[in-house]
Order: structure tokens, then sequence, then C-alpha cells
């Protein structure tokens, strides 16, 4: 599958860079507006089929119960923890290497959010961080969901609500749809609040 | 948002309807929804010159925070599990 996955990368992006840069066959927001969302209704479709086909899926859902709510809190700690170490390793800002992580993979919010609040540098990178979030997190979660099922749940961060949702549950089972989907949610929601918020440290 | 909501609940529906029907198998749709998907999104890094210039410059840097930043979710998580037994 992985193989596919990078071909079908590859591809796209030669594709992309012919068409944008040579031959113009097409508009290149077609292929954003059209293909990408199509694909992904498609997608989420047949991924509530399978959930709602699994008999079993809503019984082990109800044993986990509440806990749940505490699957995206942990991913957040832990990303905003990776951007504390990166800012001491890397020797940039540790402040907004931390607002950059607390993108959790939400690349059109944190790119311009971050760029708004420490500069065109940061913001940049916030993009940049976020979006190889989502592309790492479908590349890796056929390997990943061999470690633990949940663990392409916070590799994805907000991204699993959506655009890694379908994948997610393609290799961890129908039943980590919610788990990924509200977790994804969660940390939707939790991301612009989060980069304001350590945007108010002081530096 | 409604993009996702509208298709995710009318799949559950028609899934939860049609659970004592003989098994459909939608792995092949699935599979090649993927295929576009993973394709339009290679088409938009290869059609945005910004990222790709960009990418060079800050390439290093993002993927020591991104590996990081997941790292460190999924060792939260673990602990997590850990702590209050999710499975």
């Amino acid at each position: 599958m992985i193989k596919y996955i990078l071909a079908t990368l590859g591809l796209g992006g030669v594709a992309g860079y012919l068409n944008n840069n040579y031959v113009n066959l097409i508009n290149n927001s077609w292929v954003s507006a059209y293909l990408f969302d199509f694909s992904l209704i498609l997608l989420l479709f047949t991924m509530g089929f399978a959930f709602g086909t699994d008999k079993e899926a809503v019984v082990k859902l109800r044993k986990a119960g509440l806990r749940i709510l505490g699957v995206p809190f942990s991913i957040a700690l832990g990303s905003i923890a990776g951007g504390l170490v990166s800012g001491y390793v890397l020797g940039i800002s540790v402040v907004g290497a931390m607002a950059v992580t607390s993108g959790f993979g939400w690349y059109t919010l944190a790119g311009p959010l971050v760029g708004q609040l420490f500069g065109a540098d940061l913001g940049a990178l916030g993009f940049v961080v976020n979006f190889l979030r989502e592309l790492l997190t479908i590349v890796t979660t056929p390997l990943m969901a061999k470690i633990d099922r949940y663990t392409p749940v916070a590799l994805g961060g907000a991204t699993t609500m959506d655009t890694t949702l379908s994948i997610i549950v393609r290799y961890c089972g129908p039943e980590t749809l919610i788990v990924a989907f509200s977790s994804g949610f969660a940390l939707s929601m939790m991301a612009p609040f989060t980069i304001t918020a350590i945007a108010g440290i002081p530096k | 948002m409604l993009n996702v909501i509208v298709p995710l609940i009318a799949g559950i529906m028609v899934g939860f309807l049609l659970r004592n029907r003989k098994r459909i198998d939608l792995g092949k749709i699935s599979f090649g929804a993927i295929i576009v998907l993973i394709f339009s999104m290679g088409f938009s890094i290869g059609s945005s010159n910004e990222l790709l210039q960009s990418m060079p410059k800050i390439g290093l840097n993002a993927l020591v925070m991104v590996g990081l930043a997941m790292f460190f979710s999924v060792v939260f998580l673990k602990v997590f599990q850990k702590m209050v037994k999710l499975k």
C-alpha cells in the first residue's frame, strides 16, 4: 500500500508542477475543489458504511465511554511538548515553535495564524510543519497501525476528522472511527485557541 | 465541516440499514478514492511554487519539528492509555 501511496503522491506532484509551470491543461483549483472534495466525500461515506455494518463497533465504543475525551488532550500536550523540545534543539524561538506544532496538522489555519502572530518566517514553518504532519500520517498509517490502532490517531492530530480519517479507519478498523473523528474534531477546535494562547506567553 | 458530517452520517445510516444483508465490500471503492485523494494532494504540492521554494530553506527544521511533535503525541497518548486502559 505504501508503495502505491508514494507513487501516486509523486505522480500527482509532477502532474501539478507541469500543469502549473508548463502546460496549464486545467485550472489548479479544479483539482483541490472537485477531485479532492469528491474523493474525500466518497471515502467518508464508505468509512461510515463500514462502521454502520460493524455490529460490535458501538459496543466497543460504549466500553471506552467518556475516556475517549482524554485522547485529544494527550495528543495536544504531546504536540506542544514536541514544539518545546524542537525549539531548543533547533535554536529557534521556543514559544514560536510551540505555536507552530499547536496547529496539530491544520496547515491552512496554522500557516496564516502563526504568521500573523509571530511573523512570516514562523508562519511558513507553521504551514510546512503542519502540512508534513498530514502527509506523513497518510504515508505511515499502514505501518503504524501495526504498533497500536490508536497510534495513527496521535500522529494525525487535527487531520483525523477528515483527510486522514478514512485511511486510519481502513487500517485500524471501523471501531476507531469515532475515536479518530472526535479526537480530530476536538483538536481542530483547540488549535486556534492554543496558538493564540501560546502567543501570549512572554518571550 | 458539512462535507465531512453529511457523507459520514449518511454512510453510517446506510451501513446500519444494510448490516444484515450479505456483506458488501467497499474496499475497492475506498482504495480508489484514497488514490485519487493522494493524487490531488500531490498535485496541490506540485502546483504551489511558493511551497516548493520554501522547502529547501525550512525543510530540515520542519522535518525535525513535525517528527518531534508526532513522536511526543504518540508517547503522551500511550501514557494516557496506560493510565485509563482505553482498550
